[in-house]
């Protein structure tokens, strides 16, 4: 086991991973920004350096700052949570080259889930399903039409170069083909200099789901049962939950065995998530993977009681995935409310001094945050504040649960998502599990006007 | 906790039914003895004021940590009082609190270690007393197995040194304190 850890985050994951070395006897220091002087990994980590200015660039993203950092307190591993640098292959890298371990996957590894074209067709020959599409640009008509009898409808059509729903054509029926080729051609040469479209099967009402992995430096590979994440807005998570309410036993264990299977070929050798959409019909397809622990990652920790992040560490130091974890087992049902310092209603981040902070508690509730009365949200950074998971035996106790928490969380100061979620819990369609991505914009934002 | 009429007070810190003259009252009895913070509480109202504190950031820190409730960890004894110093002797606050109010301070501008030399057993850059002009080089910090000079932003005399030779130093820890000269 490691000697020392450095943790290159801040806010609530950073003494997530706080906590996991203090269970395991690994001494911590912590870096941090001059904006957060006073924050709580700051506080509770056994050391804490200054490595910057508050804008993240020229601190927490700092390569270089957070090296030195870690040879001056001379740590043998560096954990460095979600976003910053944890999926940085360069950084990575660096930390080979300077002889520390970086808690996560190779460096490679990182560099192939981070070209997401090439993450795609690299996981399709592993035997994962993607979405049905054109074998890249598609040049004229006659390929267009090509295409679309082996894609089928309906389809859409989106600019290769593009994004922000401009140069994309809905196809429902093949005698729209020619003039939406067309028109989306157009649209992309007008908005983004070059005419170049490619063609995807469209998922209607799609699914967010995704399988968390854990893989060992032995080749070992298992997986802890999936996330539902359609709660989203703005393709920001909200709300997740474990199992799934659409995921049968039978659906997890052929899905979960396929990308167990894909992962293992790759040599996958950390914490990290698979990221899939479901079509109504109930397939999925691979979408992305992140190489890191995520936000989310508590909800598969209540339902199958494992400690990912302390799991993630073991396996770094090299120990066997038999050891960490043993057989998964799922028990009952899990639910994540975050809570951002943000406007309910126009999602405008809310940064600012939190004058009363009172988190809930009681049976199945846990907290995870780094925010005290007091303490100051600044505008750097994400405006994350705090997650709720419920824990029950079944979705409704779950539901019920985080709807008591959510009643006894209170947060003043700053403008929170508290309300939303509070209204999302009260959805009828959200309570029975009908929803899909589009959840928020159609339901939620709709009926608070 | 009492009841809130609607959800929406929850987003807002605003008492209720504040007699505005009556915090002018409490201010005018802050002043008076030389208060920085108060709080009163009478009838269900709770007023809390607040003046921007004298001692800056040291003040507010000591403050904040004091103040960490239902926290995770928060069950964890705080042993020491400023994490940082320990092992490493990196400091966690800025030694800014020791610093003569006249003196320039020359900052780290990087994590590293801090050498009063060139090279080891050659004449430290400067030593306390030293006339120095601005751009001269004061010392070197070691990043990455790289030697960056530090150079003097101002013309003066070195009045003291703060980082021994060897020293571990973070962003931001204070080098060097500097008496400018011709400071019109």
């Amino acid at each position: 086991m490691f000697r020392k850890i450095l943790i290159a985050n801040r806010g609530e994951i950073a003494l997530r991973v706080l906590c996991a070395c203090r269970e395991l006897g690994v001494s911590t220091v912590a870096v941090y920004s001059e904006a957060d002087r006073n924050a709580l990994h700051v506080r509770f980590a056994d050391e804490a350096i200054c490595i910057g200015p508050p804008r993240s660039s020229d601190s927490y993203l700092n390569i270089p700052q957070v090296i030195s950092a870690a040879e001056i307190a001379n740590v043998d591993a560096i954990h460095p949570g979600y976003g910053f640098l944890s999926e940085n292959a360069n950084f990575a890298e660096v930390c080979e080259a300077s002889h520390i371990t970086f808690i996560g996957p190779s460096p490679e590894v990182i560099r192939l889930m981070g070209e997401k074209d090439r993450a795609r067709q690299e996981m399709a020959a592993a035997g994962l399903p993607i979405i049905p599409g054109s074998p890249g640009v598609v040049p004229d008509e006659d390929a267009a039409r090509k295409s679309a009898e082996e894609i089928g409808y309906p389809l859409i059509i989106k600019a290769s170069e593009g994004g922000g729903g401009r140069g994309m054509r809905i196809v429902r029926e093949k005698r729209d083909l020619v003039a939406s080729f067309q028109t989306a051609r157009t649209e992309a040469e007008q908005a983004f200099g070059s005419p170049n479209v490619y063609m995807e099967k469209l998922i209607e009402r799609p699914r967010h789901i995704e399988f968390q992995v854990l893989g060992d430096r032995h080749g070992s590979v298992v997986h802890l049962g999936e996330r539902e994440c359609s709660i989203q807005r703005r393709h920001q998570k909200l709300l997740e939950e474990s199992p799934s309410p659409v995921v049968d036993a039978k659906v997890r264990k052929k899905m979960g065995d396929q990308v167990v299977e894909a992962l293992a070929k790759i040599g996958y050798s950390s914490a990290g998530t698979v990221e899939f959409l479901r079509e109504d019909s109930g397939k999925l397809y691979f979408i992305e993977m992140n190489a890191r622990i995520q936000v989310e990652h508590p909800v598969t920790e209540m339902v199958t009681g494992v400690d990912l992040v302390k799991s993630q560490i073991r396996v770094a130091a090299g120990e066997k995935l038999a050891d960490v974890v043993g057989p998964i087992e799922f028990r009952g049902h899990a639910i994540e409310c975050r809570i951002n310092a943000e406007d309910p209603d126009t999602f405008v981040p809310s940064p600012g001094r939190i004058t009363a902070f009172r988190v809930p508690g009681g049976p199945g509730i846990r907290v995870d945050t780094a925010c005290y009365a007091d303490a100051v949200i600044p505008p750097y950074y994400d405006s994350l504040i705090a997650k709720i998971i419920a824990h029950g035996r079944d979705r409704s106790e779950a539901i019920a649960r985080m709807r008591g928490a959510l009643g006894g969380f209170v947060v003043e100061g700053v403008k929170t998502t508290i309300p939303l979620h509070k209204r999302i819990l009260a959805d009828p369609d959200f309570a029975a599990g009908k929803f899909d991505t589009h959840f928020i914009e159609r339901s939620i934002a709709v009926s608070a006007k | 906790m009492r009841k809130k009429s609607s959800p929406q007070s929850e987003q807002e810190g605003h008492p209720r039914g504040v007699d505005l003259a009556e915090v002018e009252q409490l201010l005018a009895f802050m002043e008076k003895h030389g208060l920085e913070e108060f709080e009163y509480e009478r009838d269900g109202i709770r007023v809390r004021l607040k003046k921007p504190s004298t001692h800056s950031q040291n003040a507010t820190r000591a403050f904040a940590l004091h103040d960490v409730h239902a926290a995770p960890g928060s069950s964890h004894t705080p042993a020491h009082g400023v994490p940082a110093a320990s092992q490493a002797g990196v400091h966690g606050l800025s030694a800014s609190a020791h610093v003569p109010e006249d003196l320039h301070v020359i900052k780290s501008p990087i994590v590293g270690t801090f050498y009063a030399s060139a090279s080891p057993g050659a004449d430290p850059f400067v030593t306390v007393g030293a006339q120095v002009t601005s751009g001269q080089a004061l010392c070197i910090i070691e990043a990455m197995k790289l030697m960056n000079e530090i150079e003097s932003d101002v013309s003066g005399e070195i009045v003291k040194i703060f980082a021994e030779n060897g020293q571990p130093v973070e962003y931001g820890e204070p080098l060097f304190g500097i008496r400018e000269r011709d400071k019109k």
